[in-house]
């Protein structure tokens, strides 16, 4: 009798519970779904804006683009974002910050975009990024380098600084310390340092933050001199001549796109490399760029690891897949624009996914932005991880210039390339990075 | 030492040919052309583009025809826009003048786009290939040297032109007072043409010797035609013997100022402008 | 009798224009607000510059500089006094600010005419460009300054983000402001001072003679002028969010010359017409095609030798030639 009753009770039980199950499944789907939209039908906007006209355009901005495109292309082969078709628009960087800003008020406001990835350039990362609290939109700045553009006035600072807007790469601290790090390895016996930087926030913060760690590296260290050419400038023979007396034994320098090409052509021509070495903080495109004619035994620096022959593509399948796709589209080897490219897209698309799969259902712009927060992902480089500052983190590749058979352009010399990891070159979140510089213990 | 006075004269090359064309345009029509620096540019690309094309022959060659064909083309450009554009308003208020010259930089600058793009375009053959002299045992490129030349020969070409030349002479006359020469029976229509084609084909020369060593690109004149302002306003409006002299302080200035002030080379330049204009507006040797 | 017809009208038409202003915020959306309150701070700039244009007889290619001194005093106390960060103390420095610059460069310019008087704006317009851009430690250089929302006598617009409070509050205050300046304009223009400046205008040695201080009067007009370019850049710092010194840049003043002919700089209203209409014309054109100076080149150039009377100008000529047909109409 008590058997029965207890078999009857079990199942009345079971039956009770698995009918609660269902039910409170039910309710709690309808919850759900009664405050979250179902995954629209329609398409993905996403505003693309690299330099599409203007010196950086060749070196960079296209670059950039094309790799959105070739992303947005393969993304949607494979589905596009939880079945959404990608419709990816590009724009042109060009025409300064106030130009930009009234790009991205458009694009917000008007066009109803759901992401911009976007800015190559520092000024326009700083002006624009803001808008995206203002406005209300996801930005994901792609490719500029600009560590205040995150970081706070002073140390420890409140983070993250705009809770919609992102950057998917490390500041440039990796690159001039990356720098640093590599002269005090392999050139210790620099005594005079100099610096060509453009005169906006990427040339004077990538000077500030060199500077700062020679300085610790390198104590009784000399500055023979500092030169400011504006961005865009297209005569640099002044400029040259300068560094060329100046006696230094490096010359840092930050410029970038159609003005490091320049730069180095004038250089060439007019002999600076017989008198000093340069070490470039954000060199690698350079040597595709200029051809055979790029020196040999400058330095380079990758901003990241971003450098179609490494990671080593036998070890790391994603970049020799990445650098094969590029080239089979585009008849270039990629660099490190595009690399920075992938990341933007594939974190935009990480933290749609993961957020969807919190929260049910297209998710929005400021639960995007939680789940972009703290994501790791695998990309063609590495792997890439958003802080908990929005800020990128990553290794930093650094290495000098060589002419090697089977290669038009001179790589870098597998013998002395060095990986710095991401802790010896990062910032901790909060800490702003001269100031961490100053902590070290050397 | 010696680099940097070099290297102000090769940077003063470049103002004087293209102070030299706006003044002449000023001097002779009263014009402020503003898009003087388009012609500049148009210079630039047509000559990255000849030097491109040629780009399997010798560079010297290439150089030579570029050179020519870029002066050949911004004269044309010069005489279309004497023509639509400046004659209509000649006689109208200056703000018509000043605005409507600001509409050709406008219209030139997106023509340039349309016809050669928006990529920077590289012509440096002909830099590289002439290589370094050694001058009192300094390393110097033979291209400087090359454009300070040619720059000298086309400033005595002009001067030539201003001083012997029935045509020259007639130009400096309606430089001097429009009204008496054009009593005077001095065919003013014509020689108004001769004038901004002289003019802008300087400007186009200077944009041609600029291409082997800088890129051309979008908004490359609006440098040129600022740096040619300040030229004219410190030498005089007017004045050949201004622009020679104003293009070598100025460039001097810029050479010395990026080696030991790096940070004020352009507010001083500006700086200088503007006490002259307050001091002695018509500049060091214009009329008043 | 005729004459009190038309003067009501006018001041109805007035009335009912202002009326539509207040309530524009309900019908257009709110980007184009946004681009329409750029290009009424635009008007108030373009009604300074017209001071010295139309009535003073001098062109100034280089007002920018006023411009951008009205938005950089918002954009400096923003990043070097945040106490003093308030729209009350806000406004009022930018007119300061640039009254002030109005004043040293006015009396430095007003000494010459003609072509002198503007290569000399241009110059120092650019000095001002050339030092605001190199002075990147304390202007931030070629990147600007961002500007924030500040608080109005007290009440801080926490949390409100920038569209909201330009539907809002700041229509409001800046269309008070434009209703201000023109008015302020239209009595001034129409006061002893403004027909002591038009007679200085129409022939210098008789003005002189009949014992007008030529230079004082302009000096005068060019602080007025200078004052008016700082208010509206104030007002426009707001809106744009963003500072940058561009505004000083001669191209900029070149706009200026050329939404007054635009509108048409002989008539009271066409500087204010002529802002608006660029305003939309130039975002338009810019995110129409790449090649929207084309566009703006070949307007520019047209209105010069079509249209110098500029729109208002045009419409002028049309209601006159509409008259003429119909007599019988009033």
């Amino acid at each position: 009798m008590a058997g029965r009753l207890r078999r009857r009770e079990f199942v009345k039980w079971t039956g009770a519970g698995a009918l609660g199950v269902a039910t409170g499944a039910t309710f709690s789907s309808r919850a759900y779904g009664a405050t979250k939209k179902e995954v629209p039908k329609g398409p993905i906007k996403i505003a693309a804006v690299s330099f599409l006209t203007g010196a950086a355009a060749a070196p960079f901005g296209i670059p950039g683009d094309n790799t959105f495109k070739m992303m947005a292309d393969i993304y949607n082969q494979q589905g596009g974002i939880l079945g959404r078709k990608i419709e990816l628009k590009s724009y042109d960087e060009a025409g300064g910050a106030d130009a930009q800003v009234k790009l991205a008020r458009k694009l917000i406001m008007e066009d109803k975009v759901d992401v911009i990835l976007g800015y190559i350039s520092s000024g326009d990362c700083k002006a624009v990024l803001p808008l995206s609290d203002e406005l209300g939109a996801l930005i994901v700045a792609y490719d500029c380098g600009s560590h205040e553009l995150l970081e706070g006035e002073k140390s420890p600072f409140k983070y993250p600084k705009y809770t919609l807007g992102f950057r998917s790469k490390a500041h440039l601290g990796i690159d001039n310390i990356g720098l640093a790090l590599m002269i005090k390895k392999y050139l210790p016996n620099v005594k005079k340092i100099a610096g060509i930087n453009p005169d906006y926030a990427w040339g004077r913060e990538s000077w500030r933050v060199f500077e700062v760690a020679m300085k610790k590296l390198f104590p009784g260290i000399e500055v023979a001199v500092t030169l400011w050419p504006a961005l865009g400038a297209t005569d640099y023979t002044a400029h040259i001549t300068t560094l060329m007396n100046s006696g230094a034994d490096i010359v840092h320098s930050s410029l970038w796109g159609g003005d490091a090409v320049t730069f180095t052509k004038q250089a060439i021509g007019m002999g600076l490399f017989q008198k000093t070495r340069m070490a470039y903080s954000r060199g690698e495109p350079y040597p595709q760029e200029l051809g055979a004619d790029f020196p040999e035994d400058q330095l380079i620096c990758c901003a990241g690891t971003h450098y179609f022959l490494y990671p080593p593509h036998d070890k790391w399948p994603l970049n020799k897949w990445f650098v094969e796709e590029y080239h089979k589209r585009y008849n270039k080897y990629p660099t490190y624009p595009c690399y920075h490219a992938y990341q933007a897209f594939a974190v935009y698309k990480a933290a749609v996914e993961k957020a969807a799969s919190l929260v049910g259902g297209w998710p929005t712009p400021e639960e995007i932005a939680a789940a972009m927060k703290g994501l790791a992902i695998e990309t063609p480089s590495g792997y890439l991880h958003i802080d908990q500052d929005h800020n990128g983190r990553e290794d930093v590749l650094v290495g000098f210039t060589k002419k090697v058979e089977g290669y038009p352009f001179p790589i870098l010399d597998p013998k002395r390339m060095e990986v710095f990891p991401a802790h010896m070159v990062n910032a901790p979140a909060g800490v702003r990075t001269e100031d961490w510089i100053q902590s070290w213990k050397v | 030492m010696v680099l940097y006075i070099l290297n102000g004269l090769y940077f003063g090359a470049f103002l004087f040919l293209t102070s030299l064309g706006l003044t002449i345009i000023l001097g002779v029509m009263g014009i402020l052309n503003l898009a003087h620096g388009s012609l500049f540019a148009l210079g630039a690309f047509m000559a990255a583009w000849t030097i491109g094309l040629l780009a399997t022959g010798p560079p010297s060659t290439a150089l030579i025809l570029a050179i020519i064909c870029s002066m050949a083309l911004t004269a044309a450009v010069g005489f279309l826009l004497e023509r639509s554009l400046i004659k209509p308003i000649i006689r109208r208020p200056l703000e018509y003048q000043l605005l409507i010259t600001f509409g050709a930089l406008l219209l030139m600058e997106d023509v340039i786009k349309l016809v050669w793009g928006g990529e920077a375009r590289y012509a440096s053959a002909p830099f590289d290939s002439m290589g370094r002299a050694n001058l009192l045992g300094l390393e110097y490129p033979w291209y400087f040297v090359f454009v300070m030349a040619l720059t000298a020969l086309a400033g005595a070409a002009v001067w030539v032109v201003m001083a012997r030349t029935r045509a020259g002479i007639m130009l400096r006359a309606i430089a001097m007072d429009r009204d008496m020469a054009e009593a005077m029976g001095i065919p003013i229509k014509r020689l108004s043409s001769l004038a901004f084609m002289l003019g802008a084909s300087m400007a186009g020369l200077a944009g041609a010797l600029m291409v082997p060593t800088s890129p051309a690109l979008l908004g490359i004149g609006m440098e040129p035609l600022i740096m040619a302002f300040i030229v004219v306003v410190i030498g005089g409006m007017g004045s050949l013997k201004g622009a020679v002299v104003g293009s070598l302080l100025v460039g001097q200035a810029r050479s010395f100022g990026v080696g030991f002030l790096p940070e004020l080379e352009m507010p001083i330049l500006f700086l200088i402008a503007v006490l002259i204009l307050i001091g002695r507006p018509q500049g060091m040797f214009g009329k008043g | 009798m005729a004459g009190l017809a038309t003067k009501r009208k006018k001041t109805g038409a007035l009335v009912l224009l202002i009326i539509g202003f207040v309530l524009l915020p309900q019908v257009i959306p709110s980007y184009q607000l946004v681009l329409l309150e750029s290009g009424l701070c635009f008007a108030i700039l373009g009604l300074g510059f017209n001071l010295l244009l139309r009535y003073t007889g001098l062109l100034s290619f280089g007002h920018g500089a006023y411009f951008a001194a009205g938005a950089y005093a918002v954009g400096m106390i923003g990043r070097y006094a945040p106490e003093l960060y308030r729209m009350e103390v806000l406004i009022p420095a930018a007119i300061v600010f640039s009254a002030i610059l109005a004043a040293i460069f006015g009396f430095v310019c007003v000494r010459h005419t003609r072509i002198f008087f503007s290569i000399l704006t241009l110059a120092l317009s650019m000095l001002v460009f050339a030092t605001l851009v190199k002075l990147y430690y304390v202007t931030g250089g070629s990147d600007g300054i961002r500007v924030g929302i500040p608080p109005v006598l007290g009440h801080a617009f926490k949390g409100m983000r920038r569209p909201q409070f330009l539907e809002g509050f700041y229509y409001y205050f800046l269309l008070g402001w434009v209703i201000v300046s023109v008015a302020f304009m239209y009595l001034l223009v129409r006061s002893p001072f403004g027909k002591a400046i038009q007679a200085v205008r129409d022939n210098e040695i008789r003005a002189e003679m009949i014992g007008i201080r030529v230079k004082r009067f302009r000096w005068w007009a060019f602080l007025v002028s200078g004052a008016y370019a700082g208010l509206a850049g104030g007002l426009w710092s707001f809106v744009n969010g963003h500072v940058t010194p561009e505004l000083a840049h001669w191209v900029f003043s070149g706009e200026v010359v050329y939404m007054t002919l635009l509108g048409g700089f002989k008539s009271f209203a066409g500087p204010i017409v002529g802002a608006i209409v660029f305003t939309f014309l130039k975002l338009y054109a810019v995110s129409g095609t790449e090649y929207w100076m084309l566009i703006i080149g070949i307007t520019l150039i047209g209105i010069v030798l079509l249209l110098p009377g500029g729109l208002v100008g045009g419409l002028v000529i049309l209601l006159e030639r509409a008259k003429a047909r119909a007599p019988w109409r009033s």
